[in-house]
């Protein structure tokens, strides 16, 4: 536990260290910008049937800021060890290969999580500007951001996954996009197939659909089932990277 | 402390270690030597947990290091080649961390750091950031960090390499500090190293060990024989008169250029040839571009070593 927590604090340390997570804070904070002046400006043009937490999510503007923050975030993990060639001091010191995968997915985890606090103020700058005339429901904040987590989760895991195959970063960095773009074009696909396929096959895609999960969390609807979906995934992609580092030390 | 058993790592279908078994004993201070691609960093990978062996058991310590890789790493304070840091943290930053993982904790940590700075010279330089080091203060960091948690087994990848020849007196002086109480495996491909730092020498080449022997009776073995290059012109047969020349034991004719002939003869260390060949070439009115004595490369005695064999 005590060498998870240095390895924690170490990965925390070189985030904050590194000039990438502070453009990506500030990017994220001005996509979030545009992306709640969307939505309010969408409320001025007339009633919607939709709240401002909604409108903020559904936006394009949020999808321009889910495909650049994971490959960003987590391309560093390992490329840059193996890089380095740290890598190598790492792996003998008295360590579990899982110890340090953890270390390196909750330390990148925890910054996700910053990275969404200041949007929760625009929402709170929302109601106090309106003096409370607009009604933000909890459930609905609460259910949007519950779901920001688990979609950090699972692209989080993945871009570990990309981080550990490679000693270069650009190219983790695209094969971590390539997962999440793959995973949001699975989910879309039936969207735009429509009636074409048959009911069954539409329902099976709809786990994979985050465009779907999206209106019936950010409309505070907790389904369990996405949860358990995105969670299973991260545990798919943090098993194999821990396989991954643990390769050179198979017995072929 | 360490009993290696027939290792063999085989990466690719290419074999990089090659049914290697020696021991060391507590205490002793032993050097793998061997020209570049012996080897020498695969062993001292297995050894120190990183990869695993193709075939054959490696112990440290009495952990095996494959599978009870933990202990055997908890045994070794283990210095990869060029010394791999991380380039963004303070030198007394890193040390801090490097001795966290390996177990230490609050007061002994900090005294540790403190200890191994002071040991390696590193106390003026302990708030500089890695990335400004110079490589002799980058491999000082790499061995405060290797001595950190006392471990009873030092394994050194090529302490000294790329280092100039002031920062490699520093190193050596350290070994030869720690030497009294530590048992050490280092590597290296230059012969004067393990003569002033090593009990005992083990030559490596192509993954086997071709001579286990101490320092003084290597180096003796070593220097056995030198090269006498030549190159000449007039009337043959050049080889067999250069044949009787007492001390040659072996000829071999390079590519001429033109008219001249270009030989190169594998003489005893001892004997001094050129005057004789001089000689020779006066006698039999040869005209002579070229006569120069060669110490052979390490690589050179290798060859000829396992040639032997
Ligand atoms: N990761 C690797 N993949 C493939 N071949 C390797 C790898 N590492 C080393 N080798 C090969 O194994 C041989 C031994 O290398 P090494 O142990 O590094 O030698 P040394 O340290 O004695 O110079 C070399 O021929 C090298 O090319
Ligand atoms: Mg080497």
């Amino acid at each position: 536990m005590r060498i998870l927590i240095t390895l924690f604090i170490k990965e925390l340390r070189s985030l904050f260290f590194s000039p990438v997570a502070w453009v990506v804070l500030a990017m994220v904070m001005l996509i979030n910008g545009f992306s709640f002046r969307a939505a309010v400006a969408m409320l001025e043009s007339g009633p919607q049937a939709s709240s401002i937490v909604a409108l903020t999510f559904f936006s394009r503007w949020f999808w321009l800021s889910y495909f650049f923050v994971f490959p960003l975030l987590t391309m560093r993990l390992f490329a840059e060890e193996r890089k380095l060639g740290t890598f190598e001091t790492l792996f003998t010191a008295p360590v579990h290969s899982w110890q340090v995968v953890l270390a390196k997915f909750s330390a990148t985890m925890f910054f996700y999580c910053l990275l969404w606090l200041p949007s929760l103020g625009n929402f709170h700058l929302f109601q106090f500007m309106t003096k409370g005339a607009s009604e933000i429901p909890q459930g609905q904040i609460i259910g949007s951001y519950i779901l920001l987590f688990f979609l950090g989760l699972f692209n989080i895991a993945a871009g570990c996954f990309a981080s550990a195959l490679t000693s270069n970063q650009i190219v983790a960095a695209t094969l971590s996009f390539t997962i999440s773009l793959l995973h949001f074009l699975l989910g879309v696909f039936v969207l735009y197939l429509g009636q074409q396929v048959p009911p069954q096959f539409a329902s099976f895609v709809h786990y994979f659909a985050t465009v779907e999960h999206i209106p019936s969390f950010t409309s505070g609807l907790l389904d369990t089932r996405p949860l358990v979906y995105y969670s299973s995934l991260m545990v798919v992609f943090l098993v194999l990277t821990h396989h991954v580092l643990e390769f050179r030390r198979w017995r072929l | 402390m360490i009993e290696v058993n027939s290792l063999t790592k085989q990466y690719a279908g290419r074999t990089a270690v090659d049914g290697l078994s020696f021991t060391v004993e507590a205490g002793q201070c032993v050097g793998l030597l061997g020209p570049n691609g012996a080897g020498k960093s695969t062993t001292m990978r297995i050894l120190a947990g990183y990869l695993s062996p193709s075939s054959g058991t490696a112990r440290v310590n009495g952990f095996d290091v494959f599978h009870d890789s933990i202990k055997a790493r908890r045994s070794i304070g283990y210095m990869p080649e060029n010394a791999p840091l991380y380039l963004d943290m303070r030198v007394n930053e890193y040390l801090h961390f490097r001795g966290a993982l390996k177990g230490l904790r609050g007061r002994e940590l900090r005294k540790r750091g403190i200890d191994v700075m002071e040991a390696c010279g590193l106390t003026a330089s302990r708030r500089k950031i890695i990335a400004t080091l110079s490589k002799g203060f980058c491999q000082r960091v790499a061995l405060a960090d290797a001595l950190i948690s006392r471990p009873p087994l030092l394994i050194l990848d090529e302490p000294s390499n790329g280092l100039d020849p002031l920062q490699m007196r520093h190193i050596r002086e350290l070994l030869a500090e720690l030497r009294p109480q530590q048992t050490i495996l280092l590597s290296t491909h230059l012969l004067g190293e393990v003569e002033q730092s090593c009990d005992r020498v083990l030559l490596i080449h192509r993954g086997q060990v071709c001579a286990d022997d101490t320092p003084r009776n290597l180096v003796r073995k070593l220097r056995a024989a030198t090269d006498v290059k030549l190159e000449l012109q007039g009337q043959g047969p050049f080889e067999e008169e250069l044949a009787k020349i007492s001390g040659v034991r072996k000829i071999t004719e390079r590519k001429a250029d033109g008219e001249w002939r270009r030989f190169t003869l594998r003489v005893e260390a001892r004997a001094d040839i050129r005057a004789v060949i001089f000689e020779v070439a006066l006698q039999r009115h040869w005209h002579i571009r070229e006569l120069h004595r060669e110490l052979p490369s390490l690589e050179d005695v290798f060859v000829e070593l396992t040639e032997g064999k």
